[in-house]
């Protein structure tokens, strides 16, 4: 749980949850599921900065919460804090359902060159070798929300192969994520839209299990500006960002 | 009090070996506890259990040898815990069968229930190895002919459900997110409320459209406060992350979870064990 980490995976965590706000768009209805401690953080930070008008939904069902310490369980009651409304789980799957959710934040255990994601299995399903926890949400949502942000914060060719085995959600993947780049899905396929700053191009190529394209020519991802940080850290004073690093 | 109030041991008794089982909150929040650490005390069997998003409860049932299949679409300990460990092995070794959903369609199915249906229409599962796994057909909109998932019926014998307020008859409120406990509530053959609190009727008549659960479903009452330990209660406790990690730790030690059951005993059995027994029909 909360241990204490390296300040290479901090700064991991904490670009990610820039990185992942900078995809809110102002005014877009906004969904995480569970065991999403980063989206929950980048809903924090995009609501202070560029979208102020974001609706935020969450699965306690609190429409516009604003809580004051972020939950370490993403299903906390904290998630309803300030909410103006109740909108319960299932209502927020309808409303993914006919195509009236803006933007979902999923993650994957495996994320492969189409975009697809695997949160099921590692090997024969019927007799795995890892029970992975499943995809909650993601198989009916990945296809019907208007747009999907995908992240995973461990970057090697295991967590992003060619193809994923096993599929348990396929869909509207717009961009992914990771502690090294962000890839875009453009005509089927992931490609590198940028990389961090300090990642070397091989260093991606050599993390990533399928072709992600030019490396080289790519633009830097802007670091985080100080009122991104500030935002940050008003967003999530304790942490609980970094407990998906732990 | 007349009414169903029962104590835990008696309401864990009508869960019977076998049965399926939706057991109602959501990961660490407002989950039935106590009711499935009695299931694993009297030594339940081969239970179907239904969740949408499980953890504590669902791990620990694995744990126990008292669950043979889980119809879920995640079962884990967020970022704080990562992989629920009794559920991956049961998985792994075969003993639990992993019915594999989404969220959505373990709703679609308790919807089919509730609505007096055989299955349920669906949207999505478009390039998922779900439906090919788990047995979901498509089928053709007899109006458009667009194609769409049809999720069978799941008609649970008992929802079991842990609310803040109940009375004796068996109305409840629940405070904070309902998730899926109402719709449970109504796809299942049966109700079993745990509570916090056991109120009077007239709690519920001053607010009657906050009664999401009427009494009329409810089977058996049990009052047990704490239920849903270690996870949360809202408005009452938020969940203790330090005794998530203690369940982890003797879980995974030989002999470590009867001592966790045995060290739940007197706090889940308290409270119900002192009133007297109510009618059961």
């Amino acid at each position: 749980m909360r241990r204490e980490l390296s300040p290479e995976k901090r700064r991991a965590a904490d670009r990610m949850a820039v990185f992942l706000a900078r995809q809110i768009r102002d005014g877009e209805l906004v969904f995480h599921g569970v065991a999403s401690a980063l989206p929950m953080t980048a809903v924090g930070i995009a609501r202070r900065l560029h979208a102020p008008n974001l609706i935020y939904l969450n699965i306690p069902g609190g429409v516009d919460a604003r809580p004051a310490r972020l939950p370490g369980s993403t299903v906390g009651v904290q998630l309803l804090e300030g909410a103006r409304a109740h909108f319960n789980l299932i209502e927020i799957f309808d409303l993914s359902a006919r195509g009236a959710l803006d933007l979902a934040f999923l993650g994957g255990a495996q994320i492969d060159g189409r975009g697809d994601i695997n949160l099921s299995y590692i090997g024969d399903p019927k007799r795995p070798k890892v029970r992975l926890p499943g995809g909650a949400g993601s198989a009916c949502i990945l296809p019907t929300a208007k747009r999907t942000v995908l992240w995973r914060t461990a970057h090697d060719p295991r967590s992003f192969p060619e193809r994923c085995a096993w599929v348990t959600a396929s869909g509207k993947v717009d961009r992914v994520i990771t502690p090294l780049c962000i890839f875009r899905k453009e005509a089927g396929r992931l490609r590198i839209e940028s990389r961090h700053a300090g990642v070397a191009p091989e260093t991606v190529r050599e993390a990533t299990g399928f072709d992600p394209g030019p490396c080289e020519e790519v633009f830097e991802t802007p670091e985080p500006t100080p009122e991104e940080a500030a935002a940050l850290q008003a967003a999530d004073p304790e942490g609980v960002r970094f407990l998906e690093f732990a | 009090m007349a009414g169903i109030l029962v104590s835990l041991p008696e309401a864990a008794r009508l869960a019977g070996d076998g049965q399926m089982i939706a057991l109602g909150g959501n990961s660490l929040t407002r989950i039935p506890s106590a009711f499935a650490r009695e299931l694993a005390r009297q030594g339940r069997r081969g239970l179907r259990l239904v969740k949408t998003a499980g953890a504590y409860d669902i791990d620990l049932l694995c744990a126990a040898g008292a669950a043979e299949e889980v119809h879920s679409g995640y079962v884990g300990f967020e970022n704080l815990f990562g992989l629920a460990p009794a559920y991956r092995r049961g998985v792994e070794t075969g003993a639990v069968r992993a019915v594999e959903h989404a969220c959505y369609t373990v709703i679609a199915g308790l919807r089919a229930s509730a609505y007096g249906i055989p299955s349920q229409p669906v949207a999505g599962l478009q390039g998922s190895d779900v439906p090919g796994l788990t047995g979901f057909r498509e089928a053709r909109d007899p109006y458009t002919g667009e194609k769409v998932f049809m999720i069978p019926r799941i008609r649970p014998r008992w929802a079991v459900l842990h609310v803040p307020w109940a009375d004796a008859e068996g109305n409840a409120r629940i405070e904070g997110g309902t998730f899926e406990d109402v719709l449970m509530s109504r796809a299942a053959e049966g109700v079993i409320l745990t509570a916090e609190r056991i109120v009077e009727t007239s709690f519920f008549e001053e607010r009657p459209e906050r009664t999401q659960i009427p009494a009329f479903l409810v089977h058996a009452v049990a009052h047990v406060p704490g239920g849903a330990r270690p996870g949360a209660c809202p408005p009452f406790y938020d969940l203790d992350e330090g005794a998530v990690a203690r369940y982890l730790e003797e879980a995974a030690s030989p002999g470590g979870l009867a001592a966790h059951l045995a060290a739940w005993e007197e706090a889940d059995r308290g409270a119900g064990a002192a009133r007297p027994a109510g009618r059961i029909s």
